[in-house]
């Protein structure tokens, strides 16, 4: 009676004092409030007010707008590149340029009048420094431009000097060399990326020469080496030039192929060898092939494998991929288990099984009652736990880590009260512990 | 001054003016709830931001039937209790030994001598689990299986819950007494 009193006493009291108690809130709040409340309400749609549904029928109507009428002034600008005389002239790079220059100027004369006469200046301009033997690094200027449009370069500056300059260099390269003969050989001609191959030039009898490698570089070296980033397809246009003019030009296709990637990662990131059964996480890329070295002599070509260790130890697991053109690319980490997982704790009460001993005997599910004192922890391998009352007696010694104390000595049940606990021993890298603290022995009354 | 009446309706149509006199006329008031449920008030105004965003948008489900507090409070209350399951992880488990001494011995406590802050004091110093039983089974008036259900727990945890908290709280506030009637002899 008296505590069923006493609890309506404290009802009572917090429910009078508290129910309608008013606290006044900081200033801050309200306009904190008010500025969320501003943005929520953006996000939802309410007719009577501004919010992002209107904003996105705005966007929408005025892109929609914007689009059709810039669309409308595309459709009128579009005719003209793809009539552009570049496009239709095909040439095989090994060939001499052979184009019909008075020709394509004037079937396209009407519609592109202005290309015509700058090809035309083009013509005027360069024939002078063609025979001005000084500059030759000048004089390939304008050729370049010519042989690099067969190789798919979309440039509209070198499309105009396409006319002026082949008819020149046809008139002049005719009969020196022969239209297949290979001029350059490479040391490679596929690989992998990154790929280094050296161009050996097998002229002899000329004035410079100019290597283009098709991924933007270019060299004007006997033998060049060149080194290719990135996968892909490359023409490589070796172009020779004499003392008027280009002698030579001649291409060869350099294949790339793209680099694997090898990435894994290790699961559990803690792991406790040699419990626990460690499943690596493959992260690769643009690979087939996968070849696991564990460390431990052992190894294995599954995609995520799975391995057990016998002993612990810190290991150097490797990977190594390959793509199916025989690339490959490796991930090595060095001691991949360094990183502790081990431990050991006690809790700091228990409540003893007032019926009799238990013989400290414990798993995680029977003890959910806190009978026994007991750690948790792992990858102990050696242990002494030891117990003592406030005066120093020991009450309570265990070398079996699944033994603990379930709180009686001697038969008799321990008063409540706090213990002392020491625990010493090793883990299973072979680090030692000690620890020590006090559990508190609470009575079930 | 507009009345409730014409304030619902106006937060109904989500018009700011309405919006600012509701906060206004009730944010103390509901922040004295939301302090119940709280560790500081921090987390307090938390709470009463989260139920006043909470009240806007849904002022058109109040019924008009019934006291409009009663809903404001209510929900208040359930905004605690969302609060409360979403910060479960990050709370600390409270070391057992804090609370295990119980005295017993007084029987009842004067009404008028604790003032509501120092009670809500008391509640904010709770454990986090204790407040929460304790408030709802206390102050809000629920029974135990239903705290059970909101609350997400067994009926006996709201229970001995609720009866530890008790005792935490008379040792706490038989502390608190024994300090004002000491001052007071003094003085």
């Amino acid at each position: 009676m008296k505590a069923k009193k006493q609890d309506m006493s404290i009802r009572e009291l917090f429910r009078q004092k508290l129910e309608n108690a008013e606290i006044v809130p900081d200033a801050l709040v309200g306009t904190k409030l008010m500025s969320k409340l501003t943005r929520r309400e953006f996000l939802r749609f309410y007719p009577a007010r501004f919010n992002i549904y209107y904003l996105g029928g705005i966007l929408v109507a005025g892109i929609t707008a914007a689009f059709i009428l810039s669309s409308g002034i595309l459709n009128s600008d579009q005719l003209a590149p793809s009539n552009l005389p570049g496009e239709r002239i095909k040439t095989d790079s090994t060939e001499y340029l052979n184009v019909p220059v008075e020709q394509s100027v004037t079937q396209k004369s009407d519609k592109l009048s202005e290309n015509a006469t700058e090809s035309i200046k083009n013509k005027v301009i360069s024939r002078p420094k063609v025979e001005s033997k000084m500059e030759p690094a000048q004089k390939s200027e304008p050729r370049e431009n010519t042989s690099v449009i067969p190789a798919g370069v979309n440039d509209s500056f070198s499309k105009r000097g396409l006319f002026s300059e082949s008819s020149a260099d046809k008139n002049k390269l005719q009969g020196r060399f022969r239209t297949d003969e290979i001029l350059f050989e490479p040391s490679d001609t596929e690989g992998c990326a990154p790929l280094k191959i050296r161009f050996y030039n097998k002229l002899t009898d000329y004035d410079s020469c100019r290597w283009t490698f098709g991924d933007g570089g270019s060299s004007s070296k006997k033998n060049p080496e060149w080194i290719f980033d990135v996968e892909g397809e490359y023409k490589v246009v070796l172009k020779v030039f004499g003392s008027d003019g280009l002698l030579a030009i001649s291409s060869t296709i350099v294949t790339v192929y793209p680099k694997p990637l090898a990435r894994f990662e290790i699961s559990p990131e803690k792991v406790v060898l040699p419990d626990d059964e460690i499943r690596f996480l493959n992260y690769s890329a643009d690979a087939v092939k996968f070849n696991w070295d564990f460390g431990d002599g052992s190894s294995s070509e599954l995609f995520e494998p799975l391995h057990r260790y016998t002993k612990f130890g810190n290991y150097n697991i490797r990977l190594k991929v390959s793509s199916e053109y025989g690339c490959s690319d490796s991930l090595v980490v060095l001691n991949a288990f360094s990183g502790s997982a081990y431990f050991i704790d006690f809790p700091n009460a228990f409540v003893p099984n007032p019926e009799g001993p238990t013989g400290g005997f414990y798993s995680s599910k029977s003890d959910e009652a806190a009978q026994v004192f007991h750690p948790v922890f792992s990858g102990v391998s050696e242990y002494q736990l030891k117990i003592f009352s406030k005066l120093g007696i020991i009450i309570f010694e265990s070398s079996d880590i699944n033994i603990g104390w379930d709180g009686y000595f001697k038969g008799q049940l321990s008063n409540s009260g706090v213990y002392i606990w020491k625990v010493r021993g090793n883990f299973r890298n072979g680090e030692p512990f000690i620890k020590m603290g006090d559990v508190t022995l609470l009575r079930n009354l | 001054m507009m009345s409730d009446q014409q304030i619902i309706e106006g937060c109904a149509k989500h018009d700011r003016k309405a919006q600012q006199l509701l906060y206004d006329k009730y944010s103390r008031f509901l922040l004295g709830v939301c302090m119940r449920y709280a560790q500081d008030k921090a987390e307090a105004e938390d709470i009463l931001q989260d139920s006043f965003l909470k009240i806007f948008f849904n002022i058109k489900d109040f019924s008009g039937t019934g006291s409009f507090t009663g809903w404001l409070r209510k929900v208040a209350v359930n905004t605690a209790i969302t609060h409360y399951h979403k910060n479960l992880k990050y709370r600390y488990h409270v070391e057992i030994e804090e609370y295990v001494s119980v005295e017993t011995g007084v029987n009842s406590f004067e009404e008028d001598f604790f003032t509501s802050d120092e009670l809500s004091k008391v509640l904010n110093e709770l454990p986090t689990g204790y407040r929460m039983v304790f408030n709802l089974y206390a102050v809000e008036g629920y029974k135990h299986k239903e705290i059970a259900e909101i609350l997400g727990i067994d009926t006996n945890t709201s229970k001995s819950q609720y009866s530890r908290a008790k005792a935490v709280i008379r040792d706490k506030l038989e502390k608190l007494g024994k300090l004002k009637s000491n001052y007071s002899e003094n003085s």
